[in-house]
């Protein structure tokens, strides 16, 4: 340890965004230590093309930055997250802007990105515009194998009745850092579904927020975090309606291993303009380390009466008695341990879109032939 | 049992409501002495469901034009609990639950204000449940049923059996039974009909609100009454069920075309 | 159909507790420094141990800042505008009922509280706390000679130094925040008890608080100590006049079980909660903390909270003991301005520990009403249970219904289940009950209090008609 303490010099990361890194004296941080990303290599990384050089699918076009310009930040802002320390980073990072268009029944579309072992900033922004009616399946995979941290920002506008089903498949490293903003303004009419599953990033932090811009709409959130080893995971996630009649569905499950960490906070805002919003959230999480730690906070606030909402949250072992039936059939303690805890996963990656099965995400995320 | 010298319970005149913006009833005429039992029989949306709604004074219905005399006073005047309270009573197409609130407490609560309005003294907690024992044969209730919330997780038939038990406690002279026979079983639909049945005297006047002749074949009316498009379209003895039974509803049709009558989309 | 809006008239009934008694009062001069410290304590004649404990707390607090966490708004608060002691005159402490001065008595009689030996609760022990300083505990007698000790903090301090000594701030450190370190340097008075081992309490005990003078803030301490095999239950009510200021009541309670001892603590809690438009009523920041510390003991919070302009309370319970239990069964009912921030703390340190938590908010007018929560489990905390369930009223659209349950776990084998909901009272089911002849009061409140219900029940019998019976009496009123 040096004498002269590190901390006077700010981090490189602090000194991009131009914002000292949040500390855990913030009520949004209290649980995340950052502590992975004040070592970072001062190195801004080169991003590869998504697309992987794969055209456009039917109903996809890239919208010109004169048309995109004007759009952006749009869904931000409608979600409260402008402010947000890791969007002020990705925006200090200027990373080039994939913005596209969608029209009509588009063809699935996948994005990847892998920042390999490089160590740096990968800063990636995606735009996505779904016009009236429009609907797509798009999956984002993120990997990294090295000490790095991946900064993405998604901001999607869903014009009316059009339909979204968007995947994030995030599998990282130990020494890997993502910081993700999923920022979604959708319009009445509109159908959102989100799924999102991370594994294996030494450090986390995941921000779906949705703003339902005059209610009316669907919004189903899907998400699956798993920690092991010293890994920190911590999801922020956002619903607010701003009119009448929404929906909400949201599941969040967690598996917690090693001496990982699991941070989860779902936040859900029903105003007085919110009346008949039918909302309900559930948080389910997996304890499977006694050195292992998971936090949960769900966050419900209502001012409105002619609404349903309910939320529910659980931290617990598998359930003895579901092993004990598995047992009883004649299936070893640790195979039906491991059978649970793989329905336990995949309900949850089922939900992605089809085309992440060419990923083998159950076999990936469990460490398994399965 | 039809005697013409009976006093009248209930008279309706050219009765009028709607419900937001929405006219439902156009015009309802109807008179019910004692002793009688009337069926009032439609298609879904041809009003009756609202009649029966807009005689216990539900708060979305707003009637917009006639009368409605109860022993010669005007019902529309009264606060929903002061029809109950005054012998007016209203079986549900679908009972609402309300949770923690204790149905023998419920029974006992409601069966005092009842008791109250006619000058009678309160039951106490043991009386009434005297009370309450003896009036569950009528229904074959359950006495289990008694300590469970306010219809709270009852099947479709407990809850109508529950409406009937509420309706021998309480003792009222007019029962309307908003299709009472839906949702129920055969065996449930013969208790239920029994009930009623046995509730039914000279002095009192019943009106059934139904689709299906099935509940008439329990119990026999004095009158049925076919409604379409929000007002009585005939009236007819008991046959006149049996013949829409025979000849189904077809003839309603022609019958409002020639009156040049939009049917009404809400019952 | 216009039942939110006739709900809500409902709810605004005038507070008849907002009487104030016209009687001289002992007060010191507003502010608070170390003198004024110094002065409590030797007003009290307390033994040094007890200033040292005060001096200590006040050091801590004056380093420590007021906590905006739990996002209530409310104007600054400045405490050197507050008096830290006032007392009723009356020479020392009366041997006997007969010389409290009438008009004392009479202010707790009309809060229905009555103290002399006629009319006095046949199974209720009483303390009576005046503003600063406890006027009276009933059955003393009869109490002690089961070994029970029920006085006040004051007398308790003189009479059973080494008991107080043991446990006071053992539960709720000095330090442990803000106002629990205001209380600790200047608290006033407030009740003792102390159940020996093996004792089963032979009646219900009850400490009723009333704030009279109008800049006066309450501080009042209670300890109750259940020994092994010890158990008691105990209630507590306030009231306070109604006035346009603002009063502060920061009060510390400490309970502590040893082995299969249990306590069981009601309150029924009817400060005067402020005008419709905010003005007035009490800020009630307050420390409730039991400790199991024994095995198999039990410590269980019931609170029904009707007043206050302000609530910011966690009842909370320690599981230090193996197969411990801790219960927290709450109600809390906001109407026109007010806010309640309330809720409890389940932290499980021993293994097999088991809580349970049922929260009812009903919210009405423009009030807030949050339930805030932690259920934590430890390392250690093998097999440990928590059940929790939060179920929010809403009455009209204006009134916000937060929940904040946050969950900790460290152990693999601890379950943690949380379960919320929200309703309200839908025209469909008042229109039900009316048809039955049920008045339209009479229905809302009979819907109100089934939904309360497994918090009612929870009540000491002499008191489950009395809360049952304040609700209504918020809800009662003209029909709209």
């Amino acid at each position: 340890m040096p004498l002269l303490s590190v901390e006077s010099q700010l981090p490189w990361l602090a000194e991009l965004a131009g914002a000292p890194l949040p500390n855990r004296r913030e009520e949004a941080w209290r649980f995340t230590d950052l502590a992975p990303l004040r070592d970072l290599e001062p190195t801004l990384l080169p991003v590869v093309d998504p697309l992987g050089g794969v055209p456009l699918p039917k109903g996809v076009s890239r919208l010109d930055p004169a048309e995109w310009a004007p759009l952006l930040d749009a869904s931000l802002v409608a979600t409260g997250s402008e402010a947000a320390w890791p969007v002020g980073l990705n925006r200090a990072a200027d990373p080039q802007v994939l913005a596209l268009r969608v029209t009509g029944e588009a063809d699935p579309l996948e994005l990847a990105w892998d920042a390999g072992s490089a160590k740096g900033l990968a800063a990636l922004r995606v735009l996505l515009v779904l016009e009236p009616g429009s609907s797509l399946d798009v999956l984002q995979v993120v990997n990294s194998s090295g000490a790095n941290c991946t900064s993405l920002i998604t901001e999607v506008l869903l014009a009316e009745n059009a339909r979204l089903n968007l995947g994030v498949l995030a599998l990282g490293h130990g020494m890997a850092s993502l910081l993700a903003h999923v920022a979604v303004k959708q319009e009445p009419g509109s159908a959102l579904s989100c799924t999102t599953a991370t594994a294996g990033w030494g450090l986390v932090r995941l921000e779906p927020r949705v703003m339902q811009s005059a209610g009316s709409a669907q919004t189903r959130l899907r998400g699956l975090q798993m920690v092991d080893g010293q890994q920190l995971a911590d999801t922020h996630s956002f619903m607010s309606f701003g009119g009448p009649a929404g929906e909400l569905d949201q599941v969040h499950k967690v598996v917690a291993n090693g001496s990982g960490r699991s941070v989860f906070n779902g936040a859900v805002k029903v105003p007085q303009a919110a009346q008949q919003t039918n909302a309900s959230q559930l948080s389910r999480s997996l304890l499977l380390s006694d050195r292992a730690r998971v936090d949960t906070k769900p966050e419900l606030e209502i001012v409105a009466d002619d609404v349903k909402c309910a939320h529910g949250a659980t931290v617990s072992q598998l359930q003895a008695n579901e092993l004990f039936y598995l047992q009883s059939r004649g299936i070893g303690a640790d195979q039906a341990a491991h059978l649970l805890l793989r329905g336990y996963c995949d309900e949850v990656l089922r939900e992605l879109p089809a085309m992440a099965s060419a990923w083998h995400p159950l076999a990936r995320l469990l460490g398994d032939g399965a | 049992m039809i005697r013409s010298d009976a006093p009248v319970l209930l008279e309706i005149n050219d009765l009028c409501a709607r419900v937001e913006d929405q006219p439902i009833l156009k015009g309802v005429n109807l008179t019910i002495r004692s002793g009688e039992i009337h069926a009032v029989m439609g298609r879904n949306g041809s009003g009756k469901s609202t009649l029966s709604k807009v005689l216990a004074g539900h708060p979305a219905y707003t009637v917009t034009a006639g009368s409605v005399l109860y022993r010669g006073e005007n019902l529309l005047e009264l606060a929903p609990e002061q029809r109950a309270r005054t012998g007016l009573f209203l079986g549900f197409q679908y009972p609402v639950e309300i949770a923690g609130v204790n149905n023998l407490e419920f029974l006992r609560v409601a069966t005092n204000a009842r008791r109250t309005e006619q000058g009678l003294d309160e039951l106490d907690t043991f009386a009434f449940e005297d009370l309450v024992r003896e009036r569950l044969g009528v229904v074959q209730m359950d006495p289990a049923f008694l300590e469970r919330g306010l219809n709270e997780g009852f099947s479709g038939g407990e809850k109508k059996r529950n409406e009937i038990l509420q309706m021998a406690l309480l003792e009222p002279l007019v029962a309307i039974l908003d299709e009472t026979d839906s949702g129920l079983d055969i065996d449930a639909l013969r208790i239920v009909a029994g009930g009623v049945n046995q509730l039914a005297g000279p002095d009192n006047a019943t009106l059934l609100v139904t689709h299906y002749q099935r509940l008439l074949d329990l119990i026999t009316p004095d009158y049925v009454h076919v409604m379409a498009a929000g007002r009585i379209l005939r009236t007819g003895g008991k046959d006149l069920a049996l013949e829409l039974e025979r000849d189904g509803y077809d003839w309603v049709d022609q019958e409002l075309a020639r009156l040049g009558a939009e049917p009404a989309e809400v019952g | 159909m216009s039942t939110a809006a006739t709900v809500g008239d409902l709810v605004s009934q005038p507070y008849k507790y907002g009487f104030v008694t016209d009687i001289q009062t002992e007060k010191i001069a507003k502010g608070l420094s170390e003198d004024v410290v110094r002065l409590i304590s030797a007003k009290k004649e307390e033994p040094s141990f007890l200033l040292d404990f005060r001096l200590k707390a006040y050091q801590q607090w004056l380093k420590m800042e007021e906590p905006d966490w739990a996002a209530l708004g409310h104007p600054k608060i400045d405490y050197q505008e507050i008096i830290y002691y006032a007392a009723p005159k009356q020479k020392d402490k009366k041997a006997s009922l007969d010389e409290v001065d009438p008009k004392l008595l009479e202010t707790f009689e009309k809060l229905g509280i009555p103290l002399s030996e006629q009319k006095r609760l046949s199974n209720v022990a009483v303390d009576a706390v005046f503003d600063s300083v406890s006027i009276a505990t009933t059955y003393k007698e009869k109490l002690a000679e089961h070994g029970v000790i029920f006085c006040s903090i004051s007398e308790a301090v003189k009479e059973h130094a080494v008991l107080v000594e043991r446990y006071l701030g053992t539960v709720v450190p000095t330090s442990d925040n803000y106002f629990a370190a205001l209380n600790s340097a200047v608290f006033s008075d407030g009740s003792f008890v102390f159940i020996p081992k093996g004792v089963e309490c032979p009646m219900e005990l009850s400490t009723y608080f009333r704030i009279n003078s109008a800049d006066t803030g309450q501080f009042e301490r209670t300890l109750i100590v259940a020994e092994e095999g010890a158990s008691v239950s105990y209630l507590e009510g306030c009231t306070a006049p109604m006035f346009d200021t603002n009063q502060l009541h920061a009060a510390v309670v400490e309970l502590v079980t040893l082995d299969d001892a249990s306590i069981k603590y009601s309150t029924v809690q009817n400060w005067y909660a402020g005008d419709e438009n905010g003005v007035g009523g009490i800020y009630n920041f307050v420390t409730k903390r039991g400790q199991c510390r024994g095995a198999r003991s039990k410590i269980s919070w019931t609170q029904v909270e009707t007043g206050s302009a302000i609530t910011w309370k966690y009842p909370s319970c320690v599981l230090q003991g193996a197969d411990s239990v801790g219960e927290f069964y709450s109600v809390a009912l906001t109407n026109h301005r007010q806010q309640a921030d309330t809720g409890t703390k389940m932290i499980h340190l021993g293994p097999r520990t088991r809580s349970t938590i049922v929260s009812k908010g009903i919210s009405a007018g423009h009030s807030s009403n949050s339930y805030r929560g932690l259920v934590q489990m430890g390392t250690k905390a093998i097999g440990a249970k928590n059940y929790s369930q939060c179920d929010s009223m809403l009455i009209g659209d204006r009134a916000a219904a937060n929940t904040y349950p946050y969950i900790r776990s460290q152990q693999p084998d601890a379950s943690v289940e949380h379960e919320a909901s929200t309703c309200r009272i839908s025209a469909d089911q008042l229109f039900y009950l009316q048809s039955r002849g049920i008045g339209f009061e009479e229905a809302v409140s009979m819907m109100v209090s089934g939904f309360c219900r497994d918090v009612f029940n929870q009540l000491p019998m002499e008191f489950a008609a009395e809360a049952d019976k304040l609700l209504a009496l918020k809800l009662e009123g003209s029909v709209g």
